[in-house]
């Protein structure tokens, strides 16, 4: 049985330990043997304590025998992307720039995952501070596809979803901020959802860009899915951008068959490759099959998106990197004459080049004589942005497209151009621009490579999106799949 | 080059140092980034900014006192201090 | 041969006041002085990475209540944004500021010039608020040997940035206004204005014109930590500014400091690249509502206006201005003396001078007050363990009204009564200090007194004329009533007698 363990959805082994028939500390063995014969060849994960792992399996299972176990993610491990602040264990974003930085604080959603009684497992590898789409920013170490080793497993939540799709963890946070958690999940063929921006607190998640930024679940299923965002959605105080507790129910899921499906004009001939179309194009039929209407909407903005995020997210970015300046915390540079010296020189050891040009980028678009034709007009047509999409939901449940225009590209293949990779978000970005939630799902292959399709919904319809993601699933065989390693 | 993008100032603004080749390479690649932003120039938007969110007073926090770090815990994570104060080489000027 | 009367000088005033909260602006750590370095830091202070910042109510409260007492517009919104620039004291290497929506719009503040003489007073003139914001405060840096030192206790204080008008036209102005706008603050609760604790911190804009021309170059000398240096740097500035215009240069609009030991200014400064602070809102605060209900319940706490109350106390109450400046330069001093009026309303001159001069000289021997604004100020002191009640001096003041006791008795008994904190009434019987008003026994005391031959002298000069004359007769009368007569009504028989 034990090395079936890391193929069990979350809700299996929840109700397995629930049943007395396995420990959270046998759970945790059975991962970290499986992490010793594989995490070197995926990468997924940056850093794991063993010690404390297998310290609160003990204590889960103490609890449950006590008869106080904290319900359904009692004794699961859930792995952690490292920006996201676990007190006691590294934070470092993946850069060089916080390598040796250890958090001296939970954020909120370590708070909640320790009150669910989850173990909370491990630090998982990203593209650094979040900037990219392959995780092959990183300054720490490589990942790779588990379906593909040749290949990225997507960014910046490359690791958050590798892990999943290499049996290494059940459960996983990611963090979003223009496709982070959707696009890996795609590219891994395992599910992620960036919650209504505001339904989980940010305070802990390392600021990339502060209105665009979500943490979000991730699983090998939907249903495991939904079970770790109820852990996670709660009101926070600390973040003022979070919803308050009268302000965040979610609104009912309705009949899964009767959802109206609104396919945005255009968006299949955005560069999509055909195996990619024709995945999601069944996707769509399935739906239609279901009894859900499918109709054509318009979103004439659409062009806008991804410059009006470059602009907002790379402003809001080089402020907030502001403070990494080797004076409080993380790395100080030895050359440091004077401390304009000390602080340029920890930056430019410290940040990598992807960081560096988002921060150049994000400086000129906010400097004087600039602002009012770059950043300033990026929030006006974010607004636009927005008001095409909460009118389309107006009309429709749900906007269903690809995640990802094209699979997995191979390692370095895209290195050079970043412009290339930053037109590859079309999909997922409008999601962030304008606080929706949104879902990716697998739903078949290209060549062996996974294929997801991509469902954004009003804000507070997660139930919705859930819903119609289960209904797929339930008659499909992607979830739980694994890739052989 | 895209007008007014002078990558000297901006970095010297960010308080970056880049070689000559990244300073090549970026400026090249931002440019061909910040072309692609014409569409934003362009196009035709409202004139207000849409504020998404806005708070009422019962967000504000109260004013107690929550618990602080320490300074042993300061210093700890602090690169260089001195005497629970984080030590930098000498500013010399007396502002920004 | 100065021309400084051809030229006319402008002055703007940036007040930077740290509220009287017990946490930080956005931040929950505590703050205050004296503390050792880096124990009033948490991670939100600190800028680790992850945290974010939550607006501190009784700071926005605060802010509110400072425009209710200049009369401003309370907005319905205000926003922060993101001042951007490095610097070791800044630890997000970004300030929370408010910069196109600040919580406080325009007001004013009524000032009082100094007048001719102590007694008289001066012209009183009103300087126009532009506005003002909330806003955190960064660490402090001290220098050591070839390094630095950071100390974060004072990042994240709430600090309301309160910015004048030009309205100001010397010295005196400037030092009327912040002496004003100290007392406005602290009689509202709203700050201490402690500057030895750096509670006030000031910026002065200075341009020159020539009267009726348009606004000069200004120049900003910053961080100015007491109202006398407010006061030399205007006097300094405008001299060095008229010395250049005269010999034909322009003003540099610059940045400057001011050496309080060397009585100098100097130019601060200039960083090569110049600051473009690439103010942004802030995405982690969303704008905030300020309800109309909240303004209401504030407005309550508004306290009178100083100046209001001065001239309520020198018409209604016919005090000279001496006595009701003083009084009036502290809240609940005031407030005492208007509750001993209550308790005795027919003689407030005599309740104000004996608060005014003897309760207060006694509260500030035993309070050892720390100075809120300095020297020739008044010092704050607390009416909270004053021994004695309104309504007990009051009773003080009656005894002296009735002739029970006379005035200068009354000081006697006064400071019995702070050392012991009994009754008037009790101490006067206790020492048996009741003043003689029996008029028959008086009579015969004075008749006495007159028919002794030693007085003879005087009685003839005072029968001529001299009015003074009487005074040697008053004398032998006090002797032989063991200082107890009444003087009044001895004065009042002797003339009676004397014809």
């Amino acid at each position: 049985m034990a090395d079936a363990l890391h193929t069990l959805s979350a809700a299996e082994l929840g109700r397995r330990l629930a049943a007395g028939s396995l420990t959270s500390r046998a759970l945790c063995a059975a991962l970290i043997a499986r992490y010793d014969a594989v995490n070197d060849k995926v990468g997924a994960f940056t850093h794991l304590d063993r010690a404390d792992v297998l310290a609160q399996a003990d204590a889960s299972d103490a609890r449950r025998r006590a008869g106080q176990g904290r319900g359904p993610l009692e004794g699961i491990p859930v792995a952690i992307k490292d920006n996201i602040a676990v007190q006691g264990q590294p934070l470092t974003c993946s850069s060089k720039m916080l390598a040796s930085l250890v958090s001296p604080y939970d954020s909120h959603v370590a708070e909640r995952l320790r009150a669910a009684g989850a173990i909370l497992y491990g630090r998982l590898n990203m593209d650094e501070f979040a900037m990219g789409s392959s995780t092959e920013n990183s300054a720490l170490r490589k990942t790779y596809n588990p379906w593909d080793l040749a290949r990225i497993p997507g960014g910046s939540s490359g690791g958050s979803a590798a892990a999943l799709a290499a049996g290494l963890v059940p459960l996983s946070l990611g963090s979003d901020t223009g496709g982070s958690i959707r696009q890996p999940a795609s590219h891994c063929g395992v599910v992620g959802l960036k919650p209504t921006y505001g339904l989980i607190s940010r305070f802990g998640l390392v600021a990339f860009a502060s209105s665009l930024d979500q943490i979000g679940p991730m699983a090998r299923s939907v249903e495991d899915c939904e079970l770790l965002l109820a852990a996670l959605a709660s009101a926070d105080a600390r973040d003022m951008t979070c919803f308050g507790p009268d302000e965040r129910a979610l609104t009912s899921a309705g009949e899964a068959k009767k959802l109206r499906i609104g396919i945005p004009k255009g968006f299949l001939g955005k560069g999509v490759a055909p195996e990619v179309a024709a995945a999601v194009e069944a996707a769509v039929a399935f739906y239609r099959a279901q009894g859900c209407t499918v109709s054509e909407v318009e979103l004439p903005s659409a062009d806008l998106a991804v410059p009006t995020y470059y602009v907002v997210a790379t402003a809001e970015a080089s402020s907030n990197l502001g403070r990494y300046d080797g004076v409080r915390y993380g790395h100080r540079s030895a050359q440091a004459g004077t401390p304009v010296e000390m602080m340029t020189n920890s930056r430019s050891e410290g940040f990598g080049a992807e960081v560096k040009r988002r921060i150049l980028l994000g400086t000129f678009v906010l400097s004087a004589g600039y602002a009012d034709a770059y950043y300033n007009r990026a929030l006006r047509a974010r607004a636009k942005i927005r008001a095409e999409y909460l009118a389309a939901l107006s009309q429709v449940d749900v906007l269903l497209t690809p995640t990802v225009p094209t699979p997995a590209f191979k390692v370095g293949e895209k290195a050079s151009d970043p412009l290339q990779l930053y037109l590859e978000d079309i999909f997922t970005i409008p999601a962030n621009l304008a606080g929706l939630p949104a879902l990716s799902v697998p739903c078949g292959k290209s060549g062996h490579l996974p294929v997801g399709f991509h469902l954004v919904g009003a804000p507070l319809s997660e139930a919705k999106l859930l819903a119609a993601g289960r209904l797929f699933e339930a008659a499909h065989g992607f979830a739980h799949q694994q890739a052989a390693l | 080059m895209a007008e007014g993008f002078d990558i000297d100032h901006l970095a010297k603004l960010a308080r970056l140092s880049l070689t000559a080749e990244e300073k090549a390479l970026y400026s090249s690649q931002l440019n061909s980034i910040l072309g692609h932003f014409q569409a934003l120039a362009q196009a035709d938007l409202p004139a207000t900014i849409d504020d998404a969110r806005v708070v009422r007073e019962s967000a504000l926090r109260s004013d107690v006192p929550g618990p602080s770090l320490g300074a042993a815990a300061v210093t700890r994570i602090a690169p260089a201090s001195r005497d629970g104060q984080i030590s930098v080489p000498r500013v010399v000027d007396d502002e920004a | 041969m100065s021309s400084a009367s051809a030229w006319e000088v402008v002055i703007g005033l940036e007040v930077h006041v740290q509220l009287h909260t017990r946490a930080k602006v956005f931040a929950s750590s505590s703050w205050g002085f004296g503390q050792e370095p880096n124990e009033q830091v948490d991670p939100v202070v600190l800028g680790l990475p992850g945290t974010l910042p939550v607006v501190n109510r009784e700071a926005v409260e605060k802010s509110i209540l400072f425009g209710l007492v200049v009369g401003a517009e309370i907005p319905a919104r205000c926003a922060w944004d993101r001042k951007n620039y490095f610097y070791p004291d800044n630890p997000k290497n970004y300030q929370l500021t408010q910069k196109d929506f600040p919580v406080v719009i325009g007001g004013s503040v009524e000032i009082e010039l100094p007048g001719p003489s102590r007694n008289v007073m001066g012209e009183h003139k009103h300087v126009r608020i532009h506005h003002a914001h909330l806003e955190e405060d960064v660490g402090k840096l001290s220098h050591a040997g070839s390094g630095s030192l950071v100390d974060y206790n004072r990042a994240g204080v709430p600090l309301l940035e309160i910015v004048t008008e030009p309205d100001l036209r010397s010295a005196a102005e400037a030092e009327a206004f912040l002496r004003s706008l100290v007392a406005m603050l602290t009689q509202a609760g709203v700050a201490d204005c402690d500057m030895e604790k750096g509670q006030l911190r000031c910026d002065c804009n200075v341009s020159i014109r020539r009267p009726g021309a348009p606004l000069g170059t200004r120049t900003e000398t910053k961080n100015l930590n007491s109202i006398s240096s407010v006061r030399d740097t205007v006097i300094y500035e405008t001299a060095r500014q008229i010395r250049e215009l005269e010999a034909g240069r322009a003003i540099t609009q610059e940045t400057r400091g001011w050496n309080a030991e060397l009585g100098r200014g100097y130019v601060l400064r200039d960083k090569e690249d110049a600051h473009d602070y690439r103010y942004f809102p802030d995405p982690d605060i969303p704008t905030l509502e300020l309800s109309r209900a909240t303004v209401e319940r504030l407005a309550k706490q508004v306290p009178e206006n100083l100046y209001d109350r001065q001239r309520r106390y020198m018409d209604t109450l016919g005090l000279p201005f001496t006595a009701a400046s003083v009084l009036v330069a502290n809240r609940e001093l005031a407030e005492w003396f208007e509750a001993a009026v209550a308790a005795h309303p027919a003689n407030p001159q005599g309740l104000a001078n004996l608060v005014a001069n003897d309760l207060l000289r006694e509260l500030a021997a035993t309070s050892g007050a720390p100075t809120g604004f300095e020297e020739a100020a008044p010092a704050p002191v607390s009416l909270a363990s004053c021994p004695i009640k309104p309504a007990q001096l009051a009773g003080l003041v009656k005894l002296t009204d009735e002739g029970v006791i006379s005035k200068q008795q009354a000081k006697e008994v006064f400071a019995e009564m702070f050392k012991s904190g009994q009754d008037a009434a009790a101490i006067v019987d206790a020492k048996g200090l009741r003043q003689n008003s029996d008029t028959g026994e008086l009579e015969k005391i004075v008749q006495e007194v007159i028919a002794d031959p030693a007085v003879a002298k005087s009685i003839a000069e005072y029968r001529a004329g001299n009015e003074k004359a009487i005074n040697a007769l008053k004398g032998p009368i006090m002797k032989r009533t063991q200082g107890k007569a009444n003087p009044g009504l001895i004065d009042q028989l002797l003339r009676k007698a004397l014809g």
